[in-house]
């Protein structure tokens, strides 16, 4: 009853003309992004985040939320129509979709996958009133012993799932840690790895490094590959015929649920919820050998599982501060360039903010199923344009973030050397998620640890006495196990 | 021992160098103080967890699996290589100008260089995109977005 009370407030904010304009013109970037191949939703929300330096914060954060789940509509039309997912989410689209685009079905296809995504995040935004303030009220009674196990969980899901190598992934987790300590001491006041250069006493940029990794990182990789043409597919009727809906139903459903409760598990990132909905898909179905020729359902649970995840995965981000995947730690940067720290405070310090942008979620994906039925013919020809020109494009934005978030020529190269690392840790198949991640979650990870050893007298088994923390590190303990010994002795993880 | 296994290797001990040159620098900082943990403490135990790590990822790489060993080349050659130099140079070469020559000259430069390194050959989709990049981004963020962006000496 009080969540639909602050809903209905939070309707009142969302559904003025600027914040509708804003979430127009979110779910119009998003889509943009989520269409070109080689910009992904981290690169392509962190390189927007300088339009919103003049904007409110609620219509600002209303766009840029827009623009990240907007990205998980748009990565399907490539994904059908040239076998190329416009994001990671979107490559296991490619199996079923692409082989029904070749069968003369790519409507159906587009239109199921917009219709599975509206019903998947409208759904979720729904679930997320539920279990979103209740989750906050919980997380207002830990103490920093909590939050640090909490913060160790996050991060084994992060590195525990990600990559060939267990080792690889920890070591990245080590080194965004190391950065994240680059700065003044949060408690002491005393400057750290900074060597001197007084840009780095406020630390190194979050913006900066992520545009870096993501955006010229992904440009570098991409401009090895030659240059492909784009092939013209006709599209027929965007609606699915009986049969198609009968069989999609079930598996929108399924995806649905899948999808915002892996997303309530910070670390977990958007691309798992897209395989295990397929895979689920598979078992249920009566003709599990009909899958990669084109049924409707290997689109239709992935693409409903992505946008119910980009939901459920605002939870802990919202209710608890925690970003689950790397888009999402470019949103949380771009919440505290925005003067807002996402966590349990703010529902009860701006919950017209938080209820604000959550109802605005309903209308972003009104916008989005809009944008992406009638107008997919659009999107498709955005395919024309040539890499050369979109990679300057994209590459010049990053330019203009990097400066302007702190208007530094320093943090441009800062920028470029995260670009050129980017470069070299794909080239390694080294994950960038761990480090993203325990960039933006080091500086809490550090205070919440010392503040638990100052509670204690010094004393590390206040980690493991409270039974919550000890919960939580035994969880995390267990993740790191499980995965790890899957992946030694270097062998392929994922 | 493959290319992908040396590189891993390489990586590897840069990590472990990055690694004890950052607990010699974290012992700087104190590590414990009356308060309780110095502002070298966190660092320190990042920095020995990432030189043990490493160590571990840089003997464990020569027993590399050969699946995990497979896969793409690490290092790109020829054509690949070629268009990956020109790309990094000409944002290296933008990066180093931008404070000194401004942002609009400094674009306007690269706009026209990059996609001409990468294939493309319409002169004029390159100038229009040079032009709407450089002074058209400027009037926009400087003008109607209120973010200033950086004026070299020639006052562009």
């Amino acid at each position: 009853m009080e969540a639909l009370q602050y809903w209905l407030e939070g309707l009142r904010v969302a559904t003025t003309p600027t914040n509708l304009l804003f979430a127009f013109v979110g779910s119009l970037l998003g889509t943009i992004i989520g269409v070109l191949p080689g910009i992904g939703p981290a690169a392509g929300t962190a390189i927007l985040i300088p339009l919103t330096f003049q904007m409110e914060p609620i219509p600002a954060i209303i766009m840029l939320s827009a623009i990240y789940y907007g990205a998980m509509y748009g990565g399907t039309i490539t994904s059908v129509l040239v076998n190329v997912p416009g994001e990671a989410t979107s490559v296991i689209t490619c199996l079923d979709g692409y082989q029904m685009a070749r069968q003369g079905r790519a409507g159906a296809a587009l239109g199921i996958s917009a219709i599975g995504s509206f019903i998947g995040g409208t759904a979720a935004t729904a679930a997320l009133m539920v279990v979103a303030l209740p989750l906050a009220s919980l997380a207002l009674k830990f103490g920093p012993p909590e939050v640090f196990a909490l913060l160790v969980v996050g991060l084994s899901l992060a590195t525990g799932l990600a990559g060939r190598s267990m080792l690889a992934a920890l070591i990245m987790t080590s080194f965004g840690l190391l950065l994240a300590l680059v700065g003044m001491d949060p408690v002491r006041g005393a400057p750290r790895f900074s060597f001197g250069i007084t840009e780095l006493y406020d630390g190194v940029g979050f913006i900066p490094v992520a545009m870096g990794l993501y955006g010229i990182g992904e440009i570098l990789v991409s401009v090895e590959r030659p240059f492909q043409e784009v092939i013209k597919t006709r599209l027929s009727s965007l609606l699915p015929d009986r049969q198609e809906w009968r069989r999609s139903a079930g598996a929108i459903g399924r995806g649905t649920v899948l999808g915002f409760v892996l997303g309530l598990i910070p670390g977990i990132g958007a691309v798992i919820p897209t395989f295990v909905a397929y895979v689920l898909e598979k078992r249920v179905s009566k003709h599990p050998e009909r899958f990669g020729t084109g049924v409707i359902e290997g689109v239709a649970a992935p693409e409903t599982a992505n946008n119910s995840y980009a939901t459920g995965a605002m939870v802990p981000l919202l209710a608890l501060g925690i970003p689950g995947s790397p888009t999402l730690a470019v949103l949380m940067g771009a919440f505290t360039i925005n003067g807002i720290t996402p966590g349990p405070m703010l529902f009860r310090d701006r919950p017209d903010l938080v209820w604000g942008v959550i109802a605005s979620f309903y209308i972003g994906n009104l916008f989005l199923v809009i944008l992406n039925l009638p107008l997919v013919g659009l999107w498709a020809k955005l395919l024309e344009v040539r890499y050369q020109y979109l990679y300057a494009g994209v590459l010049l934005f990053c330019i203009v973030g990097a400066y302007s978030a702190r208007q530094s020529t320093f943090d441009v190269v800062v920028m470029l050397v995260f670009g050129l690392l980017g470069y070299v840790f794909r080239k390694l198949d080294w994950p960038l998620a761990p480090a993203v991640l325990a960039l933006i979650l080091g500086p809490m990870l550090e205070k919440t640890l010392r503040m638990s050893l100052e509670m204690s007298g010094g004393e590390l088994s206040i980690l493991v006495t409270r039974p919550v923390s000890a919960a939580l590190l035994i969880l995390a303990a267990l993740i790191l196990t499980g995965t790890g010994l899957r992946s030694l002795p270097f062998r392929k993880v994922a | 021992m493959s290319a992908r296994q040396r590189a891993w290797q390489v990586a590897s001990a840069l990590f472990v160098v990055l690694a004890l040159a950052a607990v010699a620098e974290s012992l700087r900082y104190g590590f414990l103080d009356r308060l309780g943990p110095g502002p070298g403490f966190f660092p320190f135990c990042v920095s020995v967890v990432m030189g043990a790590l490493g160590v571990t990822l840089l003997v464990g790489s020569s027993r590399m699996k050969a699946a995990a060993a497979d896969g793409e080349s690490v290092v790109p050659a020829g054509d690949e290589a070629r268009r990956v130099v020109r790309v990094a140079a000409g944002l290296v070469v933008t990066v180093v100008l931008l404070g000194p020559v401004g942002f609009r000259l400094s674009t306007l430069v690269f706009l026209v260089y990059l996609p001409w390194s990468i294939g493309a050959r319409n002169l004029w989709a390159i100038a229009v995109i040079a032009l709407a990049g450089s002074f058209g981004v400027f009037h926009v963020f400087h003008y109607w977005l209120h973010v200033p962006l950086p004026v070299g000496v020639f006052g562009l």
